[in-house]
C-alpha cells in the first residue's frame, strides 16, 4: 500500500469523525431546543454558595 | 528499591487537599440541613447513562452528579445534598427517612451502588468510593473510615425490602 493510499484513508477517517461530531451536536442542539419549547420555562433549582470559612484565632 | 517502590506505589492522596474539601463539605451540609451537625457525611455521586441513536452516530452519554450524603443513625435518615466537584455551592437537601421509603438495598451489578426507592416511581443510586482522583468530575476527598461506617449503617440499619 502506497503512502498516498494510507493518507487518503486517514483523511476519510478524519472526515467521518468531523461529520459525525457535527451531526451529533446538531441533533443535540435541535433536541434541546425542542425540549425547551415544550417544557416551557422552569425555575432554576435553588443554589446555596459556599459560606466563607471562619479564620482560626490561633495567630 | 526506594525509587521502584515509589514508582509502583500508584497515586497518593493529597491529605491537605482532602481535609480542606472535607471541611467545605461540612460547611455546605450544615448550611442547608437542619441540625446538620448530627449527621456524619461522605461524598457520593450519581451516574445517569443515556443511550442515543442519531442515525449513523450512536453511543451513550454519562452525566455525573456529585452529592454530599449525610446519615443519622438515631432517626435512621439519609440526607442527600447535590453539589459540584469544586464545592463552590450546593442545592437543596432531599431526606430519605427509613420509615417513609419503599425500599433500600445495595446493588451488586453493574456497580455496588446504594439504591433507595422513596416510592414506586423514582429511585436514587448513590455510588461512593474511598477516594476518586479525577478532580474535574468528583470531589477530591479521602474517606475510607467514613465510607465503611456508612456502609455498615446502610446494610445493618437502613436497608429495607
Amino acid at each position: 500500500m502506497s503512502l498516498g493510499t494510507i493518507g487518503a484513508f486517514l483523511v476519510v477517517l478524519l472526515l467521518v469523525f468531523v461529520v459525525g461530531n457535527l451531526w451529533f451536536h446538531l441533533v443535540e442542539g435541535v433536541l434541546k431546543w425542542l425540549k425547551g419549547l415544550f417544557r416551557g420555562r422552569k425555575e432554576p433549582p435553588a443554589w446555596h454558595p459556599l459560606p466563607p470559612e471562619q479564620e482560626d484565632d490561633n495567630s | 528499591m526506594g525509587i521502584f517502590s515509589k514508582l509502583f506505589k500508584g497515586p497518593e492522596v493529597d491529605v491537605e487537599k482532602s481535609n480542606a474539601n472535607a471541611r467545605k463539605m461540612r460547611l455546605l451540609f450544615d448550611q442547608v440541613v437542619e441540625n446538620g451537625g448530627d449527621y456524619r457525611i461522605i461524598f457520593g455521586y450519581t451516574e445517569d447513562v443515556a443511550r442515543f441513536n442519531y442515525g449513523f452516530v450512536h453511543g451513550s452519554k454519562t452525566r455525573i452528579g456529585n452529592l454530599i450524603v449525610g446519615w443519622n443513625e438515631a432517626p435512621q435518615t439519609i440526607v442527600v445534598v447535590p453539589t459540584v466537584p469544586d464545592l463552590s455551592g450546593c442545592g437543596d437537601p432531599t431526606y430519605y427517612r427509613r420509615s417513609e421509603i419503599l425500599k433500600a438495598y445495595r446493588n451488586k451489578y453493574p456497580t455496588d451502588a446504594f439504591i433507595i426507592y422513596p416510592d414506586k416511581k423514582s429511585y436514587i443510586g448513590i455510588n461512593a468510593y474511598d477516594w476518586l482522583e479525577d478532580e474535574s468530575l468528583y470531589v477530591y476527598v479521602s474517606q475510607e473510615g467514613e465510607l465503611s461506617a456508612f456502609t455498615e449503617f446502610f446494610m445493618n440499619q437502613f436497608a429495607k425490602k
